[in-house]
């Protein structure tokens, strides 16, 4: 195991570094309109009503921006995690650790794909 | 073909004759001096990684229609989400802003034939782009434009 995640080290290392950049970047207006102004009703729920927003995402440019809000921040959370893991309880489970961190960030990038080519 | 090194390959074969202590976690770990930015770096990840689990649920509730849509979005309005959106906004902030600032530091000192932009172009760069891209998606998530 020790040796996949040594081989597999690029490719989370691009996706973390992503996931803190593009992640944040993109995340900043995703939590404050989704996340606070449509629900305190501080902007009217139309601007987020079901066409309006099938609409923006249906299109290449609102797939990819979604794919990038769903996918990224899920290796920057899972690589973060794993340092905090070994931070915190040692080395000597993160062959159990880290597995499990980016085989959850890697199913849901793959539900991700599955949810932005289904809308 | 080259083949990634074992973790331990640097490890000596023998334990040598000098003694080493082993190794210590620093007092101020977890939450004192320059500690506290780190491990709460760190524990931005499960900000993320539910971020990214919420985002994935909205994305796919907009495929299943608009009655799960709209339920997806009713659901935002309770106060617990309410209040992870509030710490979500803080956490993105803070991990922009520190990350940010290792940018000019983690810069090589020459690209080819070419040395890397002065920090202050770098940072000026990334900032521009984080509140253009802040202003332009969140004007058309709020209905501003498109």
């Amino acid at each position: 195991m020790k040796h996949l995640l040594l081989r597999l080290e690029p490719v989370v290392w691009l996706l973390f570094g992503q996931g803190i950049l593009i992640g944040t970047i993109l995340l900043t207006a995703w939590v404050l309109v989704v996340g606070l102004l449509v629900p305190l009703g501080w902007v009217p729920a139309d601007a987020l009503a079901y066409q309006r927003a099938h609409r923006l995402a249906a299109n290449p440019i609102g797939r990819l921006v979604l794919l990038a809000i769903a996918a990224l921040p899920l290796w920057k959370g899972a690589h973060h995690l794993r340092a905090l893991a070994i931070d915190f309880g040692g080395a000597q489970r993160d062959t159990l650790v880290a597995p499990l961190l980016y085989g959850v960030a890697a199913v849901g990038s793959l539900l991700a794909i599955a949810a932005v080519l289904r809308i | 073909m080259a083949r990634p090194a074992h973790p331990h390959a640097m490890a000596a074969s023998k334990p040598g004759r000098t003694r080493t202590a082993p190794p210590r976690m620093p007092p101020e770990f977890p939450m004192r001096g320059r500690y506290r930015a780190y491990t709460l770096f760190d524990a931005t990840g499960l900000v993320y990684l539910l971020l990214g689990l919420l985002a994935l649920r909205l994305a796919w509730a907009l495929g299943d229609g608009e009655a799960a849509w709209s339920a997806a979005m009713a659901g935002f309005r309770n106060p617990l989400y309410l209040a992870f959106h509030a710490l979500a906004l803080v956490s993105v902030l803070f991990v922009g802003v520190r990350f940010f600032r290792l940018f000019p530091k983690a810069q090589p000192p020459k690209l080819g034939p070419l040395e890397p932009p002065p920090a202050p172009v770098i940072l000026g760069g990334l900032y521009g782009a984080w509140i253009a891209v802040t202003l332009l998606l969140g004007a058309i998530l709020a209905g501003g434009i498109f």
